[in-house]
């Protein structure tokens, strides 16, 4: 929170209780700072709940967490203050237009006399032009008219904001167009911060400061703020001349497309999801009613690769942290991501950890498969990845990036990289990294997709000069005294997200409570995870065959050597604590920036739709919830990573445009796969997985 | 003359024409009225004209005086029509009166205040459904009084149409009224003043419009049963009579008492746009 902000909306999050006992999410995390002075326009599709945030900021409705400071007092309750324009300008029909204006300058300026106020009234008719009608009812006015009158009652007791809810959305565009030039006239010479409820995209550009774009309710967010850097006083025929007037339309004329394209996904998903729910209980009720009803759900098969990451799914099913009534799970242990992705794709296994880039990967369909959409709802770890280099580079003085570089200037070959898998998330850290350093990532390094198993000993007999992968492998590698650690997380961004949890779109929606306590399940084991006093105990499950085997103790000893004699320790992996499990979106939007950087595929343009679809907050908090822990708000604040450069979520093309050495990619919209597509193959799948596994239960 | 010829046509055809939109929306009145007198004599020649008299029956049966002269007194309760038409007209005027002071005051009490307003909701509920004579015995039991008892009847037939109205009015103020009234931080007497009061109007009046049908419905049943004087108290009095004439000066009693009950209807739509239009 920042001292010069005017108004501050704190982690707002509003909920509506429902007559039916339940609740409605309206708003959920708000963060918002405006300064004195500043109009602000609120857009967004209709129930997006624009009008409940203005009623929160009025003093109409109190959030249900979280609050809204003015001038750093909290707001509790309306006052002239803060003066609002009502949508239908809520003038009272029984009073003359004078009398409207009257009720509020008498009620608000009470001290003053009464010439005074009588001034201030026709001070306030004059400027919206309105002393013809002064005497006429409201009944009798046109509605800019009425309008004008509302806003002429809003401004005649200047108020420190003034709020507008969608001010001139029932007027015609003629009338419009002039009291919106009125209006910006108008709020600019009073000086009041104005915040601007509105569905019109050229009045929000035209009229403000900055925009902020409200995702599809319910659970609405903030998805993306628009700086509109036009000079004032502004002129809607300068405005709309702007060089970059017509790229701040699009900006957010794209923006509400493909939020409306998300919400018929959602829609057409829910409808598919239904269907698919009620072919599987057909299924079960054919059978025969013999012996105990089994009311177990069916298993759920959980795809990973052995690794550190996996400890909290180990640790849960040991520890029986999961809702046995709502999921049973069995694991299935891969030996190459590749082999996970198809296997998640042709529906062998509903759900896997993977790397953080594997669900937008799989629903861009960048491996030369088709799109097949996938989301993640939480994030399993963080951190956990090492540069290990082979002692034949350590002996030649590689010791750090620098070096590294120099040694690869007198060589003639590139270095050889193994990674675990093509295009991943290693590989990203890893390219990002080089790149940083100055180093010619496509003449002067080769990456090698490789099983992670087989990875110590090619360094070992030299087939490689380095390999990244889990600090599993490399604690190996270094114990052998084959390789040293050459970076770390810590040295390219600490606290990434490495592992996520993912699945198709189909079998989230089509099994909800399953996917809730999984996520669950494993958030409770990952505070054990993080807990030092829990190591040993989590040594132990680790040690099991079906996990790490022997290597787990050196994995997770508590001094992890670097091999180069410094004995710093690595980070460990980080599986809990602070927001650890997230999932989110403003980190998938680095990953869409460096997927592109390296010409895998054009930055997309509908980026928003594309986050929307594979990060679910939403899942992510619900199921915080039912694992018995705070939700914690997302902030929506930039990052940076270890090299310093501030990644801002609302402007990845700049942050792109920042990076060294690459030629900024090409910008189009990538087509997402309609549910209906992918559906029909996964919805036989569920519906024979239901057949088979009732059959086993005869 | 060959040029003037059409303009001698036009002016005619116009005033053809003005005639024509004159006459037009009566003759919807003149056909239907006409056919139900006509039916109506039909029928009284059908079953009698000692049982059911024809509206020329009634007309000459009641000429004199009760058509010609309202307004006679030959002492005791015979009285002229216009004079019987008062007394219920007064009576309805303190009943109705007291209904609307005290309904309106504890509508705006219920409408105000949830608590009340929940708490007595079963019971006007249940009082409302109530028939207006099955008053009628008690009151007089307590007051002891056939005209006090008659009032009493219009009070509590009139009262609750009022009270509800009233009610629902506040409660339904909209919220874009009411989120004026809380932005400005109007206090509660200005609230009332200000949006309460002026919001309501239309509802009360709606209420009192329903009321004082109702409370002229029930003078008559009550004057009926037992008063002094009054409409009703004219038409049992000339049922008792059994006069030859007496079922012609019952129907010319009912005609009045219909065209009364009208003209209070619309008297009190009339008071209420006035009042809604002209502000507070």
């Amino acid at each position: 929170m920042s001292a010069s902000a005017f108004l501050t909306v704190d982690s707002v999050t509003q909920v509506f209780p429902l007559d039916d006992g339940g609740e409605y999410i309206a708003l959920r995390d708000i963060n918002l700072e405006i300064r004195r002075g500043e109009f602000v326009s609120l857009i967004g599709h209709s129930g997006c709940g624009k009008s409940t945030l203005l009623n929160l900021l009025a003093g109409l409705d109190q959030a249900s967490i979280g609050g809204i400071l003015v001038e750093g007092r909290q707001v509790t309750e309306p006052g002239p203050d803060r003066m609002v324009v009502f949508q239908n300008y809520s003038l009272l029909p029984w009073l003359s237009v004078r009398q409207n204006v009257a009720l509020a300058v008498n009620r608000v300026l009470r001290q003053a006399g009464a010439e005074e106020r009588r001034q201030r009234v026709e001070h306030n008719l004059r400027l919206v032009g309105l002393q013809q009608a002064a005497d006429k009812l409201p009944s009798e006015l046109s509605g800019g008219m009425k309008q004008r009158v509302a806003i002429a009652r809003a401004l005649s007791i200047r108020p420190n904001l003034l709020l507008l809810d969608e001010p001139f959305g029932a007027l015609d565009a003629l009338t419009r167009g002039n009291l919106q030039e009125q209006l910006m006239q108008l709020c600019q010479e009073a000086g009041v911060t104005t915040v601007m409820v509105t569905h019109d995209v050229d009045e929000a550009l035209l009229l403000s400061d900055r925009v902020i774009c409200l995702s599809n309710g319910p659970q609405a967010r903030i998805g993306q703020i628009v700086a509109v850097p036009f000079e004032r006083p502004r002129h809607r025929l300068e405005v709309m001349q702007h060089p970059e007037y017509y790229t701040l339309r699009s900006e957010l004329i794209g923006f509400l497309q493909q939020q409306r394209r998300l919400r018929q996904r959602r829609a057409e998903l829910e409808r598919q999801a239904e269907q698919v729910r009620s072919q599987a209980s057909r299924a079960t009720a054919v059978l025969p009613a013999r012996g105990p009803v089994c009311t177990l759900p069916q298993a759920s098969r959980i795809g990973f690769l052995p690794g550190l990451d996996v400890a909290p799914l180990a640790l849960a099913l040991e520890r029986q942290l999961f809702d046995p009534q709502a999921v049973q799970l069995q694991p299935v242990a891969f030996n190459s991501w590749e082999r996970l992705g198809q296997a998640l794709r042709d529906g062998e296994i509903d759900v896997a950890i993977t790397p953080a880039t594997t669900p937008l990967r799989l629903s861009l369909g960048l491996d030369g498969h088709a799109p097949w959409p996938a989301i993640t709802p939480m994030t399993v770890s963080r951190n956990g990845n090492a540069l290990c280099i082979a002692r034949a580079l350590v002996e030649q003085n590689v010791s750090d990036r620098a070096s590294l570089r120099q040694w690869l200037d007198q060589r003639q070959q590139p270095l050889h990289v193994a990674v675990p898998e093509r295009h991943g998330m290693t590989e990203l850290l890893l390219r990002h990294w080089l790149a940083g350093g100055d180093i010619d990532i496509s003449n002067q390094v080769q990456f090698e997709p490789m099983w992670p198993l087989v990875m110590e000993s090619s360094l070992r007999k030299q087939q490689i000069d380095a390999f990244i992968a889990g600090r599993y492998r490399v604690a190996a590698a270094v114990q052998e005294r084959h390789g040293q650690v050459l970076a770390s997380d810590h040295d390219i961004w600490a606290d990434h997200p490495e592992k996520v949890l993912t699945c198709g779109e189909l079998w989230a929606s089509s099994q909800p409570e399953t996917l809730l306590a999984l996520c669950a399940g494993l958030m409770r084991a990952a505070e054990r995870c993080d807990d030092s006093s829990e190591r040993d105990a989590l040594v132990q499950v680790l040690s099991q065959h079906q996990w790490l085997g022997q290597r787990a103790s050196a994995a997770l000893s508590r001094q992890f050597d670097r091999g180069d004699g410094r004995g710093l320790p690595m980070r460990f992996n980080h599986f809990h604590a602070d927001r650890a499990h997230r999932s989110d979106p403003a980190e998938g939007c680095w990953i869409l920036t460096q997927l592109s950087r390296w010409g895998w595929c054009p930055f997309p343009a509908n980026r928003l739709e594309i986050l929307s679809q594979v990060y679910r907050p939403d899942l992510y908090q619900r199921a915080l919830e039912q694992a018995g822990f705070a939700s914690l708000p997302l902030s929506r604040r930039a990052f940076a990573l270890a090299d310093g450069l501030v990644f801002d979520q609302d402007d990845p093309l700049g942050y792109l445009a920042q990076l060294p050495g690459q030629p900024t990619p090409a910008v189009r919209p990538l087509p997402l796969q309609a549910p209906s597509a992918s559906a029909n193959a996964n919805a036989t799948d569920t519906a024979a997985a239901a057949g088979s596994s009732t059959s086993s239960h005869r | 003359m060959t040029t003037t010829a059409p303009i001698g046509h036009a002016p005619r055809r116009r005033r053809r024409s003005t005639a024509a939109a004159i006459l037009r929306p009566a003759v919807p009145y003149l056909v239907c009225i006409g056919g139900f007198l006509l039916a109506w004599q039909l029928l009284s020649l059908l079953i009698g004209v000692s049982r059911l008299p024809g509206p020329i029956n009634v007309i000459v049966d009641t000429w004199d005086p009760y058509i010609s002269q309202p307004f006679f007194d030959d002492g005791g309760t015979s009285k002229g029509l216009g004079w019987q038409i008062l007394i219920s007209l007064t009576r309805v005027a303190a009943g109705y009166g007291l209904a609307a002071l005290v309904g309106i005051s504890i509508g705006g009490l219920l409408g105000l205040n949830r608590f009340v307003g929940k708490g007595l909701d079963p019971v006007i509920q249940v009082l409302r459904t109530v028939p207006p004579l099955a008053w009628f015995p008690i009151s007089l039991m307590v007051f002891q009084d056939a005209n006090t008892s008659a009032i009493f009847v219009i009070f509590i037939t009139a009262i609750w149409p009022i009270i509800i109205n009233t009610a629902v009015g506040i409660r339904e103020i909209p919220q874009d009224y009411t989120n004026v009234a809380r932005v400005l931080r109007l206090g509660k007497a200005d609230y009332i003043r200000s949006i309460v009061i002026p919001a309501t109007v239309p509802y009360v009046f709606t209420g009192l419009r329903i009321s004082v049908g109702l409370a002229w419905l029930a003078i008559v049943a009550a004057e009926m049963l037992k008063a002094d004087g009054g409409i009703g108290y004219f038409i049992w009095d000339a049922y008792n009579a059994g006069g030859d004439s007496s079922s012609s000066q019952i129907i010319l009693a009912i005609l009045y008492v219909g065209i009364v009950g009208l003209a209070l209807d619309r008297l009190v739509a009339l008071a209420g746009r006035l009042i809604a239009r002209g502000g507070r």
